[in-house]
């Protein structure tokens, strides 16, 4: 990873005018390393995928700047960016082979033919779809229509592959399958992927860096671990895992941690987002997420609480409780053989290990 | 479970089926079997022959006007084929734009106009233009039959546009296609058969049109529709049914084309 491929700064999109116009995209900036595989993740409507069109070219921005290899291209058209898209839909050409969907790109590019079979040959061997290059898409499955899809991305050789939830509409066995896939053929082709999901555990599991996003704006940057353990705010903290939010009351503060009431009068330390320096008593969101959280003996740990429901998920149990103070509690607890779930009512203590509290900037 | 409504199961319903296909089709059927009649009769069967067609071929005055009819039908399909792909295109590819229901009513204004009304203003309008350029050429009939053939040849084009996935030109630009390259590589092959439909309904409806041609043909512009009804004012002979027979086959043969291509591919 080398230099910058995608610098994006000020960007914004705004649909249609006047009363009834959208804003779509609000100031967004960003930078994408060449070789990274880097995901937009928000729920839809969040200004993911209308990024990527503007990437894409797609879209031509409202405001601000985009540029791809250091090359200013805000104002060009899609033909003329090194950029391909796999499309949510694959997009296939419905009247063409595989193999002549696949060499599209290098036909329309003005490739000489012997470079054209050549690359196609090369690109069928790398998705693994040399036996099907002469069926039309609509004798393939859907699969492999993904697979032709990325082949004819790909066989142009962009500095930039843009991926449009690719793999939402497979099923979870396929999906697992084209996730590793998709990994495979980065690392082969060493090209910067631009991916879209709704997905969050598939965005955790496949990215180098993630960009949050919600109402048009990037909430927060950074990589897997950063975003999943060090949540910027509620919204990400909600939408990427499982998190127990507690509202608790300031006990001490010092700009770097503070110290927090938890429910049942136990004080414990809290990290602090940068730049929140809380005043002691005010109210403030802690989280913990739920596997950092440990089950104890009643008496035990940091806070007391009421099982309610345990539900079993084969690896985990999931246990509902109720704090001393009526809050609602999530604590995820890995399952072992001859392990018994507590029983409902029963009183337990709850473990908070150093450091797995953390207060959330409002 | 409730038996599911059945509108065979009403009462009456194969009786009016039956009248109806039996209005529908009995005409025809009289009409194909006199063709084939050994006498002049339209009434008393004098066993089978196929004279009538013989003196129906042999006929030079229905050999001019059936040439006539097809060049006309082929020329005016062709021209209004042509016209209405860029106007699907601008009609579907486009954001929605304010008028856009009003466009689709003014370019199906032959589907609207009731027929006598155009061919009674396309008489007056091509009077004034005879009599001011003189020219009394097929360029009336072209461009009258050219009009009335648009929206249908029009319609099986938007519809078959309407389906494509615009994905695929916006794929087709990503692969560094300019907009010509789109339109010539994915949206025209794709097209195709909405085209083919188009011609085919247009020339079908062309070769039909009695009420518009005979208000605009000049003397000795005759169709075979206009022909044929202009013999029939004076006497009726079996040649007439097997020439309205041959034209039936031939009209059969494109709409079935028509059909066999739009169903295709859905």
């Amino acid at each position: 990873m080398s230099g910058n491929e995608i610098e994006i700064s000020g960007l914004g999109k705004v649909f249609g005018q006047g009363a009834s116009a959208f804003r779509a995209l609000s100031d967004i900036n960003l930078t994408i390393g060449t070789g990274e595989f880097f995901t937009l993740l928000g729920p839809s409507g969040c200004g993911k995928t209308t990024l990527l069109r503007t990437i894409a070219g797609f879209e031509a921005p409202s405001s601000g700047s985009l540029r791809i290899n250091g090359e200013e291209v805000a104002a060009k058209g899609p033909n003329a960016r090194p950029v391909n898209t796999v499309f949510q839909n694959y997009a296939l050409f419905p009247h063409m082979s595989v193999a002549q969907n696949i060499g599209f790109g290098l036909k329309m590019l003005g490739k000489p033919k012997s470079e054209i079979d050549a690359t196609v040959a090369e690109m069928l061997r790398l998705v693994r779809m040399e036996a099907m290059k002469d069926r039309k898409p609509s004798e393939i499955s859907g699969g492999q229509q993904q697979r032709v899809a990325l082949a004819r991305a790909l066989a142009p050789r962009p500095r930039v592959l843009l991926l449009d939830e690719p793999l939402s509409a497979l099923d979870l066995k396929l999906r697992k399958e084209m996730q590793s896939e998709l990994k495979r053929l980065q690392s082969e082709t060493g090209i910067t992927f631009v991916f879209v999901t709704h997905d969050q555990e598939e965005a955790l599991t496949m990215s180098d860096r993630i960009a949050v996003m919600s109402a048009g704006r990037i909430l927060q940057l950074g990589t897997p671990h950063e975003i999943y353990h060090a949540p910027a705010d509620r919204f990400v903290a909600d939408f990427i895992g499982d998190t127990n939010f507690l509202t608790v009351p300031v006990a001490a503060s010092d700009g770097q941690a503070a110290t927090v009431t938890l429910p049942g009068g136990t004080q414990a330390a809290a990290r602090l987002p940068e730049g929140m320096i809380p005043v002691t008593g005010q109210e403030v969101t802690a989280v913990v997420r739920p596997e950092q959280a440990t089950l104890m003996p009643a008496g035990q740990g940091e806070m007391q609480a009421t099982v309610g429901t345990s539900t079993f998920f084969g690896t985990d149990t999931h246990i509902h409780l109720t704090l001393s103070d009526g809050q609602g509690f999530i604590l995820r607890r890995q399952n072992a053989t001859d392990m018994a779930s507590p029983e409902p009512g029963q009183t337990v203590g709850i473990g908070l290990g150093a450091g797995t509290l953390r207060i959330l900037k409002d | 479970m409730a038996k599911s409504y059945d509108v065979r199961r009403l009462p009456g319903f194969g009786v009016i089926a039956v009248a109806t296909f039996v209005l529908l089709y009995l005409p025809i059927l009289v009409l194909v079997v006199f063709s084939f009649n050994a006498g002049p009769s339209q009434s008393e069967w004098d066993g089978f022959s196929l004279q009538w067609y013989y003196a129906a071929f042999a006929n030079e005055q229905v050999q001019d006007v059936s040439i006539r009819s097809l060049w006309l039908a082929a020329v005016a399909a062709s021209v209004a084929t042509a016209l209405a792909v860029p106007a699907a295109l601008a009609t579907t590819r486009v954001s929605r734009f304010p008028g856009q229901t009003m466009i689709y009513a003014l370019i199906n204004q032959p589907l609207m106009v009731p027929e006598i009304v155009t061919g009674i203003a396309l008489l007056i309008v091509v009077a004034w233009v005879k009599v001011s350029t003189g020219y009394t050429g097929m360029g009336y009939l072209v461009a009258a039959h050219t009009a009335f053939c648009i929206p249908f040849a029009y319609l099986p084009i938007r519809a078959r546009l309407e389906t494509l996935d615009p994905t695929l030109e916006t794929a087709a630009s990503d692969l560094y296609a300019s907009p010509l390259q789109a339109f010539r590589y994915i949206t025209l092959p794709l097209l195709v058969p909405g085209i083919a439909a188009g011609f085919m309904l247009g020339f079908v409806i062309s070769l039909d049109t009695v009420v518009i041609t005979e208000f605009v043909k000049s003397a000795g512009q005759d169709t075979l529709p206009t022909y044929m009804l202009g013999q029939l004012r004076r006497v009726i002979t079996p040649e007439m049914n097997a020439i309205a027979t041959l034209f039936l086959a031939l009209s059969l043969l494109f709409v079935t084309a028509f059909f066999l291509i739009t169903r295709k591919r859905g």
